[in-house]
């Protein structure tokens, strides 16, 4: 990026190497939850979602090829 | 070459700008950023994009070595963050995470991250930014994160602490709600929880320590892709399942009138005879509630602007809209009595909710079960409702409750000592002051209630 036309947000640059750090051990822990869970057999089974998942290419895609079809 | 006049919210980005030719919106590209698009045209980024329905789709219509042309799939209705539900709003954030991690996996990543490069069409949130992806440049951090909290995850949360009305707060804060506000408008608690305390509290502390740095000596430092992923990933985890602590209550809502199943059914049946007749395509429903009376319209319409002035109503409309894929309606947050006002630098980036539905022209517009809380419960007389109905369609359809009509009764004995003040609401009145503006073509009693349906054609309609 060689340009900015808003707030430089510094402050906010520096602080991410923190969020990341602790949003990598909340990840961590809850996928370790998941699987103790899922190894006790206490996970819930998936509710309806009104919203999909991040991921893209996976969700949408094969959604939309085959609806449209 | 002639020298295109940018769109006066069209000025933040030297990438290019946005402009109006004949009524089409269309864009400029300028040489600055022809890298960028043409890696993004190449690598089938755009592509994807447009074929998972996330971004505007838009095809290129000139290409020099001064400017490339390109035009977006034009939006009819364009509704900005503080007239969104709650849903709405959580989806256009989700969107943009969606979106950010997408790109950082194509080598690109996002440089804004305003909630104004969102908005509705079809049914669902869509980014009409197309000129915000840039190269990702190794182990940078999100630029566009700050912004991101500011625009996004601050007003969601300040949603569900302090109920939906807080998403209005957007229409002050054009460039999102400061980070220090929402800082100091979470409970104790909030930090408390790790996701909170670094994303708000810890992100509200470093801006305000280094914001003086004018010099720029302060050392960003550098992030991993993974580390940037895992930021995204948790925003995306935690908004998602982000919900308002109040209880929507208009679910039943019908089952809460003075309506009897029949003469529900009548009124529903009233509005679709006229509806055919007119060969109705837009529509807007002021005070449109959940969407009922909408839904029960048979002739096919194209589209169906549904405002009203409960979050709770429009996002209840909302869920339905996802449940059934619903591509024709659009509901939005409207305070009749208060529409969204012209805001930005000029006064012209964000244009009013008149500007935009008087050049929207619906063929009709509905006021159903509306003109007696303008009339009794904000003592906007009748003259000034019919001004503001005669405005933006030729034709309107508007439910007259009578004087004995048991809402009307309740709103007067409300009034208390001032009862007596409110003796010009009479249907006498009504019409007197309506057929200034419209002349009446019918006009049915709704059997069983005491109140009355009109078809109303608008006397002296400009074109626009």
């Amino acid at each position: 990026m060689t340009f900015l036309y808003f707030d430089p947000a510094i402050g906010a640059m520096i602080v991410q190497a923190i969020v990341a750090a602790i949003a990598g051990v909340l990840l961590f822990s809850k996928n370790l939850l998941l699987k103790v869970k899922v190894f006790f057999g206490l996970a819930k089974s998936k509710e309806e979602d009104l919203f999909d998942d991040i991921e893209i290419e996976k969700s949408e895609i094969e959604k939309k090829d085959s609806s449209d079809s | 070459m002639t020298h295109k006049k940018a769109h006066p919210a069209s000025f933040r980005d030297p990438s290019g700008f946005m402009f109006v030719e004949e009524g089409i919106v269309k864009r400029q590209i300028n040489p600055i950023y022809f890298k960028q698009y043409q890696a993004l045209k190449d690598s089938e980024f755009f592509n994807t994009l447009f074929k998972s329905n996330l971004l505007i789709p838009h095809e290129e219509l000139s290409h020099s070595s001064e400017q490339i042309i390109i035009q977006p799939e034009q939006i009819p209705f364009i509704t900005y963050p503080y007239e969104w539900c709650f849903n709405q709003y959580k989806e256009a954030a989700l969107l943009t995470l969606k979106l950010q991690k997408y790109s950082l996996e194509k080598g690109f990543s996002l440089k804004d991250a305003s909630a104004f490069n969102v908005t509705f069409h079809k049914g669902k949130a869509i980014f009409i930014d197309t000129l915000s992806f840039d190269f990702y440049i190794e182990n940078s951090p999100w630029r566009a994160y700050k912004q991101f909290v500011s625009h996004f995850l601050g007003p969601l949360l300040m949603a569900h602490y302090h109920g939906a009305q807080s998403l209005k707060l957007m229409s002050n804060y054009i460039d999102g709600i400061p980070l220090n506000m929402i800082a100091s408008m979470l409970p104790f608690k909030s930090k408390l929880n790790p996701f909170l305390y670094s994303n708000i509290h810890l992100l509200a502390k470093f801006e305000d320590k280094y914001h003086e740095d004018y010099k720029g000596e302060s050392k960003v430092k550098s992030l991993s892709k993974k580390a940037q992923l895992n930021i995204i990933q948790s925003l995306y985890d935690f908004i998602k399942k982000l919900s308002l602590k109040e209880h929507s209550e208009w679910g039943n809502y019908y089952n809460k009138t003075n309506y009897s199943d029949a003469a529900f059914n009548l009124k529903s049946d009233i509005i679709n005879n006229w509806i055919s007749k007119l060969n109705v395509k837009t529509v807007i429903d002021v005070g449109g509630n959940d969407g009922t009376f909408v839904r029960r319209i048979t002739s096919n319409l194209e589209q169906a602007l549904v405002c009203d002035i409960d979050n709770n109503a429009v996002d209840y409309n909302y869920k339905t809209i996802k449940e059934n894929k619903e591509r024709f309606m659009l509901p939005f947050v409207l305070d009749v009595l208060n529409p969204s006002a012209s805001i930005g630098f000029n006064n012209e980036e964000r244009t009013s909710f008149i500007e935009r539905i008087t050049k929207y022209q619906p063929d009709i517009t509905l006021a159903l079960a509306v003109i007696h809380h303008m009339s009794l419960s904000e003592n906007v007389t009748f003259e000034m409702s019919a001004q503001f109905f005669a405005k933006f369609s030729k034709h309107l359809i508007i439910e007259f409750p009578k004087r004995e009509d048991s809402w009307v009764q309740r709103l007067l004995n409300n009034k208390a000592d001032f009862k007596d003040y409110f003796g010009f609401y009479n249907i006498e009145n009504f019409e007197k002051a309506y057929t200034n503006y419209f002349e009446i073509i019918e006009k049915k009693p709704i059997e069983n209630s005491e109140r009355v349906m009109y078809l109303l054609k608008t006397k002296h309609y400009k074109n626009y």
